[in-house]
């Protein structure tokens, strides 16, 4: 029986991780966002939801994969879930920096009130999950199978398979990246400044449009990635996919500390494990009020999150 | 009126025009084809859009294929014609196209709702203004159930039997020929899903675990591992056929090799789009419609001929609460209480050549749950389950 148990508790480990790296992505989105503006990006939901349909699209129409087609296997594999990586990247990126474009600089520029910007991108989601609705016919979108789930074995009694591994690699990957570019990189230096004091980066010659532009398409390019994620994991998606997932990485943002890039990183994580734990040891019903009495009890402690709110704080 | 306020109210009345338009086409009128004739009107209501829009439009399939029937034999007698109600099989949507469908004197009789809670949903507006249902599809059992307060006497009826028949059914398909059987369930938190499990259980099913899960669920890991902790052997869910694919191939990746089993929410061709065939092979499924095809080869291939696609899920319910609308008609019922009380009264047969005729509180007399399976990506009927 306990043997079971550990067998168990290894195995929800390794599936709430993958999960988890999936929340970090898309909270990456959130906070990147929140960090520079102020202002809470919830068109990122659909941003993610526009990816998924990408790599179904590269998978199903580029590829020609149908559901009765055999897996890809070797560097054909690789060369295939690169482009999808890829495609959902950008259709992300691109359509983040869209919204910023219409939804929210000329709100910005004229000044308007904090809650302007919120509707809008409020609108914005809504638009966007429309739009989808009405070109699937509101239907579930099923992904061909174009990767076989291998076992790549057993770690504490936990099955290693091949999706949950690579989500967990590439999302650290893609976080450390991410972490060195706002470090490193004169756009990630110019977005820390903005996102310390915009004023004082204005009057340095930093090119505040510019910036926030790279903000919204770094944010939309890991939110696309977790895009491509969840078709790997889950091979669906549907119209209203972004919301719940939305709304998940959005707890995990604010968890973390929203803002702040390592608290998307260690919120994300705890959310996915703490979903995975909860519905397993209490019943899956009791999921969303495990996550929401402890997301409670942390903000009473810690009302800006576990680690602030500065994007200045990068490292993971 | 100065020309800014001029442009201003040409844009409120195009808009106001835009959303009438909107709002006019959930309840959309198929197009006069017989003008002589006398005109009636009847109804369909169930899914056309959404997740589950494929049940609908298999449904509205069957409606129009029994009054293209009927018209062609009718021809200068009578031109009935179908009102499409759109309730995306939800209860919230139905509240908001009901009122609308209740208040077209129009419309006689509505085949329909499809799915249990839009049709509780529903009711009260139809109840108020004496509409006639009879449902291919809702098989909840509380709608007829005189102890659970007659929600849907006198208007309501139905063609299949309820889920008090496909509980113990279910159970009984999904273990059939597993030697000790270790059943685990899951439900969607629908009531649906959950009075499936309720009345597996007074069937008398032993249970080895159980779960239940929100219908918006993707990510079944945990409740895998109750599964595997469970060691068993029969899982069943008693949900709908887009989590059910999900559910069905996440199960399979897990290395589960046991029975996959579903009711009739599972029981859409919709499934075979969303999961490989070697996924789905073997999965057992029931319901209380009968294909076509299984009937007679010459109906099916009649029906594909006229509709130009082929027959669906409940395609045979469909045609046979049509028929009951239609016959009515024909002998002259030209009110919404005449039309009741012929329903009530009605006395036919199926198109499956079994007796037809509904008990006091709406429920079909007779009738049997039917057994399915998947196999090589194709669903096939294999069954009453006795």
């Amino acid at each position: 029986m306990l043997s079971n148990f550990q067998d168990q508790f290894a195995s929800l480990t390794v599936g709430g991780l993958s999960l988890g790296f999936i929340y970090v992505l898309i909270a990456l989105g959130y906070t990147m966002v929140y960090g520079v503006l102020r202002m809470i990006n919830f068109a990122n939901s659909e941003v993610f939801m526009y990816g998924t349909f990408a790599t179904i699209i590269v998978i199903r129409d580029l590829f020609g994969f149908t559901q009765q087609s055999e897996p890809a296997t070797g560097f054909r594999l690789v060369y295939i879930l690169f482009l999808c990586l890829i495609a959902s990247m950008l259709m992300s990126g691109i359509l983040s920096i869209f919204l910023e474009l219409v939804a929210y600089r000329r709100l910005r520029n004229r000044g308007s009130n904090k809650l302007a910007p919120l509707i809008s991108a409020i609108g914005m989601s809504i638009v966007l999950a429309e739009f989808m609705r009405i070109l699937t016919d509101s239907r579930y979108v099923g992904s061909p199978r174009v990767m076989e789930k291998k076992s790549l074995g057993t770690f504490f009694g936990a099955e290693l398979r091949l999706d949950n591994v690579i989500i967990i690699v590439a999302g650290l990957i893609l976080f450390v990246s991410l972490s060195q570019f706002v470090q490193r990189t004169r756009l990630g230096k110019a977005i820390r400044a903005v996102s310390m004091n915009e004023d004082a980066a204005k009057l340095m010659g930093v090119n505040l449009n510019f910036v926030v532009s790279g903000t919204f398409l770094v944010g939309g390019l890991m939110t696309g990635a977790a895009g491509f994620f969840y078709v790997l994991k889950y091979e669906n998606t549907s119209f209203n996919i972004g919301f719940e997932l939305g709304i998940a990485a959005f707890t995990a943002a604010i968890l973390g500390g929203i803002g702040n890039i390592k608290g998307a990183f260690y919120g994300g994580i705890a959310l996915g494990l703490l979903e995975t734990y909860a519905s397993f040891f209490l019943g899956t019903q009791w999921k969303a009020v495990t996550v929401f009495i402890v997301l409670v009890f942390v903000l009473y402690f810690r009302p800006n999150g576990v680690f602030g709110e500065a994007i200045t704080q990068t490292r993971a | 009126m100065n020309e800014r306020q001029y442009m201003k109210k040409q844009r409120l009345i195009s808009v106001a025009a835009v959303i009438a338009l909107a709002a006019g086409s959930a309840v959309a009128v198929a197009p006069a084809s017989n003008a002589a004739a006398k005109t009636v009107t009847i109804a369909y209501q169930g899914p056309l859009t959404g997740e589950e829009a494929q049940v609908g439009i298999d449904e509205l399939n069957g409606v129009k294929y029994a009054v293209k029937l009927f018209n062609a034999k009718n021809k200068g007698k009578f031109n009935v014609r179908i009102v499409e109600i759109d309730d995306q099989g939800s209860g919230t949507e139905a509240a908001k196209v009901a009122p609308g469908a209740a208040s077209n004197k129009k419309i006689l009789g509505i085949v329909g709702p499809a799915y249990s809670g839009a049709t509780i949903a529903s009711l009260p507006f139809y109840k108020q203004t004496n509409l006639p249902l009879i449902s291919p599809s809702a098989t909840r059992v509380s709608i007829t159930d005189p102890a659970q307060g007659l929600i849907g006497f006198p208007v309501f009826h139905r063609i299949p039997v309820t889920d008090r028949v496909q509980g113990p059914a279910l159970y009984k398909l999904a273990t059939r020929g597993v030697s000790s059987p270790k059943v685990f369930v899951i439900d969607d938190q629908s009531p649906y899903g959950v009075g499936l499990v309720e009345y597996m259980k007074l069937g008398g099913a032993t249970l080895a675990g159980q779960d239940s899960v929100p219908d918006k669920t993707t990510d079944w890991s945990a409740t895998i591992s109750k599964v595997k902790s469970a060691s068993a052997n029969v899982v069943i869910f008693t949900g709908y056929y887009a989590q059910a694919a999900t559910l069905f191939r996440q199960l399979r990746d897990s290395g589960y090799t046991g029975v996959l089993a579903g009711g009739d929410g599972v029981l859409s061709p919709g499934i075979l789009t969303l999961a490989s065939a070697s996924i789905l092979e073997g999965v057992r499924l029931t319901g209380g419609t009968v294909p076509l095809a299984e009937i007679s080869a010459k109906l099916e291939a009649d029906f594909k001929a006229k509709m130009g696609v082929s027959s669906g899920t409940y395609a045979a319910e469909s045609i046979d609460a049509a028929n009951i609308f239609l016959s009515c008609i024909s002998k002259g019922v030209n009110t919404r209480a005449a039309m009741l009380k012929c329903v009530k009264a009605y006395k036919g047969k199926s198109i499956t050549g079994s007796a037809l005729s509904f008990d006091k509180y709406g429920d079909t007399a007779g009738g049997v749950m039917n057994g399915f399976e998947i196999k090589g990506g194709a669903i096939k009927y294999t069954g009453a389950v006795k």
